[in-house]
């Protein structure tokens, strides 16, 4: 990170993509939290996430650009829509998606925001990382995680082991004994 | 596909059986669920996890003795099975075995967690004795979490244990047979506050890797001597990190969950929750803070001074208002972990490190037996309703069960670090260390507090011992063998730790001789 800096007035073409898929990510997540409607939220949540993986597709890491298609877009957006629809929650326009607390979740939001985009920019002022096409590629990520990484890997499944057991215990109803 | 191949990771697999062990046997247990009948469900799960903890205890033991204490981390730089790690695990995998013993005891638990509590599927559900087995499994993964946990050597597999350790203990808070919506309350608060604190730790971790270009302890200790420049990044790191493991241990300001859990967890799973998890938090909190960050220590004390002084005052004081067994029992945890952190603080050179760790080590040991068996007193004293939680009910309870309410008041006694009892030896230790690093204002804190803490651990013995029982008292449940042989061995550790304690001293001096590896 001790690199030169080059100028920000000549800005490279990966960086205008960079600032542009942040500037839909923000504008979607924008939506998402506006929008009267509960199926728009959920659509809008895909273009937000979708922006989200195409930065990371700009800063070279291309297997978690696509594990966040895979699992943010793919998995938890659909399971949201699933809910949706399997539960009888309002399809159309409703009014009382709007919280009483908009204004404080504002104030809170804009501050979170605030603290951390300083933190930041504080920390990272002159900090300059040049990008290495290849370094987040899934072979790098997978020899890493097979390797240095193996333990935590492992019990990162027992974690879920844990968490299926426990899902079954506090929602199963259905299940008889054999006795 | 260039058909690159991957070199096997080195895994040491001998220092790491007693956690492969405890992990290995929770699947087998997740197998008994799904195969065996139900009527014989619990009669195999109790010998497998009461085998299992101390087959993992023997392995920590064998470690210890015939290999000695490993001086480079293991599996890839993943853990660090050091002295004070396995002195750390002894202790969790003794106060897991009896805590386990408490939670076979007695029909603690729901019949059917899925059930409406006071509905017609919950009367039936207990007519046909269904008892949720699970249990046993999620404790021992639990447990792997906590012997994980402590010997993390970076910040990842540190998340990654802490989510193991605090999963399976949500779920467990929940489940108590009788008040089940206080018990439902406290899971959902345990894990809405959980989640907060682990969100803390990870935003933590991200900054400090910003800061540090690496999340192993040993790497970020060294980045703090050459990275400059980037300080606010580190300090904001520092103190997420230091929310998210406060949290754990329950130290103020961030102690709000603890009465609310303990009171409403099954009596079982908060004697659990107030040995293990305190222990195991405290050696990650230790190496987080020594490790990583023992050479920051100019910038962290006077903070870390502020909470240790908050959480002894806070626990001393708001203990003595509740009315409430379990609760004024998760004050006094509070106050505890506010005497432990005075033992943090006294870091120096290496040989006041030493003894302010070795003094940390036995303090655990000695509280966490004293805290299992008091909660394995409360379990015994019942209503029509359950257990007996007001203390108005405990009034004249040394008149019907002198023996039961004389062993409850020693471990008072011993929370109140009398001589003679454990918990003095403990206190002296830790404040000692204080002292010898220069924190003397800290420690006329700690003795106020503990002076403070002294007066609602009196009042309940007085109020056992000295007012006229109620008409209506309550019923001294016949404790089963379990029962007995937990608060017989937590009363027996107790005074041998209290009137003897050199060889356990000793142990963790030896523990704490070669400090944590880095």
């Amino acid at each position: 990170m001790t690199e030169a800096v080059p100028s920000y007035l000549s800005p490279t073409g990966q960086e205008i993509v960079f600032l542009l898929l942040g500037a839909v990510a923000v504008g979607a997540g924008l939506l998402v939290v506006t929008t009267r409607q509960l199926v728009h939220a959920a659509l809008w949540l895909v273009v937000c996430f979708g922006a989200m993986a195409g930065c990371y597709l700009v800063l070279t890491a291309e297997f978690v650009a696509w594990v966040q298609v895979l699992i943010y877009v793919g998995a938890v957006v659909v399971l949201l829509l699933f809910g949706i629809m399997l539960t009888r929650a309002p399809i159309g326009r409703s009014a009382d998606l709007d919280s009483g607390n908009k204004t404080v979740a504002a104030i809170v939001a804009v501050a979170t925001a605030a603290v951390l985009v300083t933190v930041v920019i504080d920390g990272f002022r002159t900090a300059y990382t040049p990008l290495d096409p290849g370094t987040g590629a899934a072979k790098e990520l997978g020899s890493t995680i097979f390797r240095n990484w193996v333990l935590p890997f492992e019990a990162l499944s027992v974690l879920l082991l844990a968490a299926l057991i426990g899902a079954i215990v506090i929602s199963r109803t259905d299940i008889r004994g054999r006795n | 596909m260039n058909g690159g191949t991957i070199e096997a990771p080195t895994i040491e697999y001998a220092l790491l059986a007693p956690m492969l062990l405890i992990f290995g046997a929770a699947v087998v247990g997740v197998l008994v669920e799904a195969f065996a009948p139900r009527y014989l469900r619990k009669s195999i799960h109790v010998p497998l996890t009461l085998l299992a903890l101390a087959g993992g205890f023997l392995l920590t033991i064998l470690q210890a003795v015939r290999e000695g204490v490993p001086t480079t981390p293991a599996a890839m730089g993943a853990v660090a099975v050091d002295g004070p790690a396995l002195f750390i695990w002894g202790i969790i995998l003794v106060l897991a075995f009896v805590s386990t013993l408490l939670i076979n005891d007695d029909e603690q638990f729901v019949a059917q967690a899925a059930a409406v509590p006071g509905s017609s599927d919950e009367e039936a559900a207990v007519r046909h004795g269904y008892a949720q087995t699970e249990v046993y499994p999620l404790l021992l993964f639990s447990v792997g979490g906590m012997l994980l946990f402590p010997a993390a050597n970076d910040l990842l597999v540190m998340f990654v244990a802490l989510e193991v350790m605090s999963l399976p203990l949500y779920l467990l808070c929940g489940l108590a047979r009788r008040r089940r919506l206080l018990s439902q309350e406290a899971s959902v608060k345990y894990f809405l506050l959980g989640s907060f604190s682990s969100a803390f730790f990870l935003y933590g971790m991200a900054l400090v890797y910003g800061y540090a270009g690496s999340i192993d302890l040993r790497a970020i200790s060294s980045a703090l001597g050459t990275v400059a420049g980037q300080d606010i990044l580190l300090y904001v790191g520092v103190a997420l990190l230091g929310v998210g493991l406060l949290f754990k241990i329950g130290a103020a300001p961030f102690q709000a969950w603890k009465p609310d859990v303990y009171q409403g967890a099954p009596t079982a799973i908060t004697a659990l929750m107030a040995s293990t998890v305190l222990v195991a938090a405290f050696g990650a909190v230790l190496r987080v803070f020594w490790v990583a960050l023992g050479n920051l220590d100019w910038d962290w004390r006077p903070v870390m001074w502020g909470v240790a002084i908050l959480t002894m005052v806070v626990g001393a004081i708001v203990a003595i208002t509740q009315t409430e067994i379990k609760r004024m029992l998760a004050y006094s945890s509070i106050a505890h972990a506010g005497f432990l952190l005075t033992g943090v603080i006294a870091t120096g050179g290496p040989e006041q490190n030493q003894e302010a760790l070795s003094a940390i080590l036995f303090y655990l040991v000695a509280y966490g037996f004293a805290t299992v068996g008091g909660f394995a007193v409360v379990t015994m004293v019942r209503d029509a309703g359950g257990e007996a939680g007001h203390l108005s009910r405990w009034a004249g309870l040394g008149k019907r069960a002198p023996l039961l309410a004389g062993i409850f008041a020693f471990f008072l006694l011993a929370f109140a670090g009398i001589p003679l009892t454990s918990g003095f030896f403990g206190k002296y230790a830790v404040f000692s260390a204080a002292v010898a690093a220069d924190a003397l204002p800290l420690v006329v804190v700690g003795v106020v507090a503990s002076a403070i803490a002294a007066f609602f651990y009196v009042r309940v013995i007085v109020l056992m011992f000295f007012s006229e029982p109620a008409a209506d008292g309550p019923s001294i449940a016949m404790p089963t063998v379990g029962t007995s042989a937990v608060v017989a061995l937590a009363a027996a550790a107790t005074v041998v730790l209290g009137v003897f304690p050199e060889p356990v001293l000793n142990l963790a001096d030896q523990a704490a001789s070669a400090l944590f590896i880095r």
